[in-house]
């Protein structure tokens, strides 16, 4: 039975041909499975069969990668109408992106860059959310990023920039709680603050994943990055907890991109994620009980 | 007047894409330090991560032709990163940009072994076969004519490649130090649905010739009509390379 259906957050991985067949062996251990839309877009045939043979087996929950909507020129309307017919295809509930850019015309890093935070920009970001809401037939959703540098005209916090734009535009957010994790220890900012900030319910779905320590000589000081290649750490897993005092997601998901042969450590971070949940469920109802 | 947010993110990419902000070379891109301030070591990261994510994907097309670079390896990426600045964010393309690269790199560069514009054509050329790129070639419409039974056309998906050297030892477990023998060498690449790798085999040059101008249906009538190319028809068939349409 479908957890979301149950008032549970559905817990699962992000989907990776590279373990396709791992991934199938323990279907039964996930409640659902986030897709990348630019793998069904621009993969071979095999991978699309793949993935919509996947349709009716397990929920599927869309994630895009390639939209770029912080590039300051017009949304890629073709790419959104492609977006479009995957996402129907997967019968998925949502679709996410990154709340960033990627590329100019002529140039693409491949790699997610953060967007000067001031009003500006952001009722530019409020245009375009606005037509992938005309164009995608489910609920979109924004995601914060893990960013190294600031863009030196930012005067909103990441958390305000974030609210200006879903409050604007009705858009929840795809917390990712590794991004915040690593921001707030590479920005030495507190966390909790930034959950603080977030209105009740606007949390739609979590990301997890863990990173690595970067000791780069002309920084003076250890860098953590967002590698998708290790287990979530704890400290991460202790903001899913405070998250979920006040957010409802509907699913967690943990991304990993590397080290994927370790599918044992996957499973654990899967355990780890749902002892979690279990132990605040427990907690409220304790506390309810206590209190009436 | 006041800089556009474009603008300053086509300034950024170019620095970020750049060899000054990657390898801390001097020259091409330079950063506007009064913009930003103390956060070049922070851009610099950036730039290295980023570059490093899309060598990670050309290294895994090329693994014998990374191996055949030996010591010039470190030189010749820095030179692919001042010439070739990554357009897109796919596998495929960034392999193929790299595969560019040496192709005009290689053309009288007496450093670089001279096989390794072969090696790496068949490199990427088992890379665009296991994607199957080839299979979601739509049916031609042979211009308006409608093609009729036994009519023949290439196998989707197989790739031709013509080669100077036989580098087949160099995918047959072989070390990429054996040097291979220089003659020209015909190859087909292709995968079946029952291969776990693709395979690289050579043909006949009457074979090469007839697969290479078979993109559409084509009436085998055309080629003439002798027993002995029924019957090379009917073995090209039979190992794959062509299909006749029922």
């Amino acid at each position: 039975m479908d957890k979301r259906a149950q008032g549970h957050p559905a817990v699962g991985i992000g989907y990776r041909a590279a373990i396709d067949e791992w991934t199938r062996e323990n279907l039964q251990r996930f409640d659902v499975l986030e897709i990348t839309i630019d793998h069904c877009i621009h993969g071979s045939d095999r991978r699309r069969a793949e993935i919509f043979d996947l349709v009716g087996q397990i929920p599927l929950t869309a994630h895009g990668i390639g939209l770029s909507i912080g590039t300051d020129t017009p949304l890629d309307l073709a790419y959104l109408d492609q977006v479009a017919v995957v996402v129907e295809r997967l019968q998925a509930p949502a679709y996410s992106e990154h709340l960033a850019f990627t590329r100019v015309p002529g140039r693409d890093l491949a790699n997610l860059l953060p967007l000067p935070r001031t009003e500006a920009i952001a009722e530019s970001i409020i245009a375009k959310v606005r037509t992938i809401q005309s164009r995608i037939s489910v609920p979109f959703l924004l995601e914060n990023i893990t960013y190294l540098f600031e863009w030196p005209e930012s005067d909103l916090s990441d958390a305000e920039f974030l609210n200006l734009i879903c409050r604007e535009t009705g858009t929840g957010l795809l917390l990712d709680l590794e991004n915040l994790y690593l921001n707030s220890r590479n920005h030495a900012f507190d966390p909790r603050e930034f959950l603080d900030a977030l209105p009740s319910g606007i949390v739609q779905e979590v990301h997890l994943a863990g990173g690595v320590t970067v000791d780069d000589p002309g920084l003076g000081r250890p860098f953590f990055a967002d590698s998708h290649s290790h287990p979530v750490p704890d400290g991460a897993l202790d903001l899913l907890d405070y998250a979920c005092i006040r957010q409802s997601p509907a699913t967690i998901i943990i991304e990993r991109d590397d080290r994927l042969g370790d599918g044992d450590e996957i499973l654990d971070d899967v355990a780890r994620v749902r002892a979690r949940i279990a132990g605040q469920r427990s907690e409220l109802v304790h506390g309810r009980s206590a209190v009436g | 007047m006041v800089d556009r947010l474009l603008d300053k993110q086509v300034r950024l990419l170019e620095y970020l894409t750049s060899s000054n902000a990657i390898f801390g070379d001097r020259g091409d891109r330079a950063i506007d330090l009064t913009y930003w301030g103390n956060s070049r070591a922070l851009l610099d990261l950036e730039a290295r991560f980023s570059h490093e994510k899309r060598m990670h994907k050309i290294t895994a097309v090329f693994p014998r032709t990374f191996e055949l670079l030996g010591n010039h390896r470190a030189e010749i990426v820095r030179q692919f990163v001042r010439a070739c600045p990554p357009t897109d964010i796919d596998r495929l393309r960034n392999a193929q940009q790299f595969r560019e690269f040496l192709c005009a790199r290689g053309q009288g560069e007496p450093i670089l072994s001279p096989y390794l514009v072969d090696v790496s054509a068949c490199e990427f050329a088992c890379a665009v076969v296991r994607v199957g790129t080839e299979n979601s070639r739509p049916l031609p419409d042979n211009g308006g004519v409608k093609p009729s039974q036994g009519w023949i056309r290439r196998r989707s998906g197989l790739i031709l490649q013509r080669c100077a050297y036989d580098v087949r030892s160099v995918f047959e477990g072989g070390s990429a130090e054996d040097v291979p023998a220089e003659r020209e060498t015909l190859l087909v690449i292709g995968m079946s649905d029952s291969d776990e790798q693709p395979r690289i085999s050579e043909v006949l040059p009457v074979i090469f010739s007839i697969l290479s101008i078979l993109d559409d249906w084509t009436d085998p009538a055309g080629f003439g009509d002798t027993q002995e190319l029924s019957e090379l028809l009917r073995q090209m068939e039979q190992h794959g390379l062509i299909e006749v349409r029922p």
